[in-house]
């Protein structure tokens, strides 16, 4: 069973993606109290957007809650839910995997279906239109293929195919800053799925986006980014490999940062853009080379001592969890997004208090982050019985 | 300090909002009206939040010129239902 900790952000005052049923900021974690999710079944995944929640059940199942007014929660209407609600036109597929955009949502199914839903202003549903869709539609592109994962991010998506020549990755939407890494040439809308260059007998585990940022990490440990540079560094069109020999195991992106894993140190580059989200004199950059269009890595101060074991990143602010169940959270805090109880911005890592009981649960705390919320899930051995969530946090 | 710098054409015509609006890292969204350009204002806020972007366009497609409109407001998407 788990328990959930809202830290958060209110949004338009008013889309409910907190699911705690009130439209209103929380500097503080607030356990929800949500009986649609535990009836349910565990939480396997959460994937947050611009001001949504898509939550995936172990059972294959989707609920999704917060704003609604591009159809983004598929529930066929354009209304904000304050609640978790079932998706009702995806019961009768099992999901594996789901991502959030800023308006939109992608859904795979375990046949390696894709739907997506939401906005389509920019082509970023992939059903060759600028539409909106209010519930999940299959992406008829993909009918014949077996499609592993879908990445949202503003306004673009990727997708990861396992195909029979080895994985590929295609794009859709906006790709006017290279988000899509289809082609060389400046290209402003796509529609239709299109591939993405540069991935030729690569492994990949797995596809990130947000803001205008695409990422990819291969099997081997390799990172690969492409969109709108880190940290004034130029747009890139196509997927360029990071030159290090770090081998990363989890990337996180934000709209003018990225956190990377690696042998459970986190780095992160291009955070200044804010001028919260780094304090340079703490940092120890990890330079590669002058070219303007590579990144910067650094290594990100006051988490020595303990392994991270989660990462997660808003669009501007960061969180962390370690190995012994701590979180910590940097970068924006105006909303509350960092959970601290105040609305001050953090330069480097700060401890969040979690309830005792919700604490003690050690490594088993994972971190999700979306635009301006944070949302923390402890899952708990799945054969205990269910908890019953009566405490405040 | 502001945000972002945005060009107008990456901006979308919220029709609801009657203003130009780009998506702020809170959740909402900047915002800035067509009188507001006409003004040569660059300045595009967040109702919600601290943060503001800088709008770039050029100020002359905004002067009223009735029968050469640059920049169109795109019209209301369809809606798909059920």
């Amino acid at each position: 069973m788990e328990e959930y900790v809202g830290m958060e952000l209110r949004e338009l005052g008013t889309d409910g993606q907190l699911g705690t049923g009130r439209l209103q900021d929380e500097l503080l974690p607030q356990l929800l109290h949500l009986t649609s999710l535990s009836s349910a079944g565990p939480i396997s995944f959460l994937a947050c957007g611009g001001a949504h929640v898509l939550a995936l059940t172990s059972g294959g199942k989707v609920l999704t809650w917060g704003r609604g007014t591009s159809g983004q929660l598929g529930h066929s209407d354009t209304v904000n839910s304050p609640h978790p609600k079932l998706v009702m036109s995806l019961n009768k597929y099992f999901i594996t995997h789901v991502s959030a955009g800023w308006n939109h949502s992608g859904f795979v199914s375990d046949t390696g279906a894709l739907f997506t839903c939401g906005d389509g202003t920019f082509g970023q549903l992939g059903h060759g239109d600028y539409r909106l869709h209010v519930y999940p539609v299959e992406v008829s592109f993909f009918a014949s293929k077996h499609v592993e994962q879908i990445a949202c991010g503003m306004r673009h998506s990727l997708v990861l195919l396992r195909g029979g020549s080895g994985d590929e990755v295609y794009g859709f939407g906006s790709g006017k800053r290279g988000q899509l890494g289809i082609t060389k040439d400046k290209i402003n809308l796509v529609s239709l799925p299109e591939r993405s260059c540069g991935f030729e007998g690569v492994k990949i585990a797995s596809i990130t986006a947000n803001g205008d940022h695409s990422a990819a990490l291969s099997a081997d440990g390799h990172l690969y980014t492409w969109g709108r540079g880190f940290g004034g560094t130029l747009s890139a069109q196509t997927p360029q490999r990071l030159p290090t020999s770090f081998c990363f195991t989890k990337i996180a992106l934000g709209w003018n940062h990225a956190l990377v894993l690696t042998g459970g140190e986190v780095f992160m580059f291009g955070g200044n853009h804010h001028g919260v989200l780094s304090n340079p004199d703490k940092m120890t950059p990890v330079k590669h080379s002058a070219d303007s269009r590579e990144v910067v890595l650094e290594k990100v101060p006051g988490l020595e001592g303990s392994r991270t074991l989660h990462i997660a990143a808003g669009a501007e602010h960061s969180a962390i969890v370690t190995e012994n169940g701590v979180l910590k959270t940097w970068g924006w805090g105006e909303h509350g997004q960092l959970g601290l109880g105040n609305i001050s911005d953090q330069t480097s890592p700060q401890e969040v208090s979690l309830s005792h009981k919700f604490q003690k649960e050690a490594g088993l705390i994972e971190i999700y982050c979306g635009s301006g919320f944070t949302i923390a899930i402890r899952t708990s051995c799945p054969l205990l019985r269910l908890v019953n969530p009566t405490y405040g946090c | 300090m502001s945000y972002d710098d945005v060009e107008i054409e990456d901006m979308e015509w919220n029709n609801e909002l009657q203003a130009y609006t780009y998506p702020c890292p809170c959740g909402d969204l900047f915002q800035i009206t067509k009188e507001d350009l006409k003004l040569g204002e660059e300045i595009a806020r967040c109702p919600s939040c601290s943060l503001y972007i800088t709008v770039v366009y050029n100020v002359e497609d905004f002067l009223d010129k009735k029968s050469n409109k640059p920049i169109e407001p795109s019209k209301q998407q369809p809606i798909t239902v059920a």
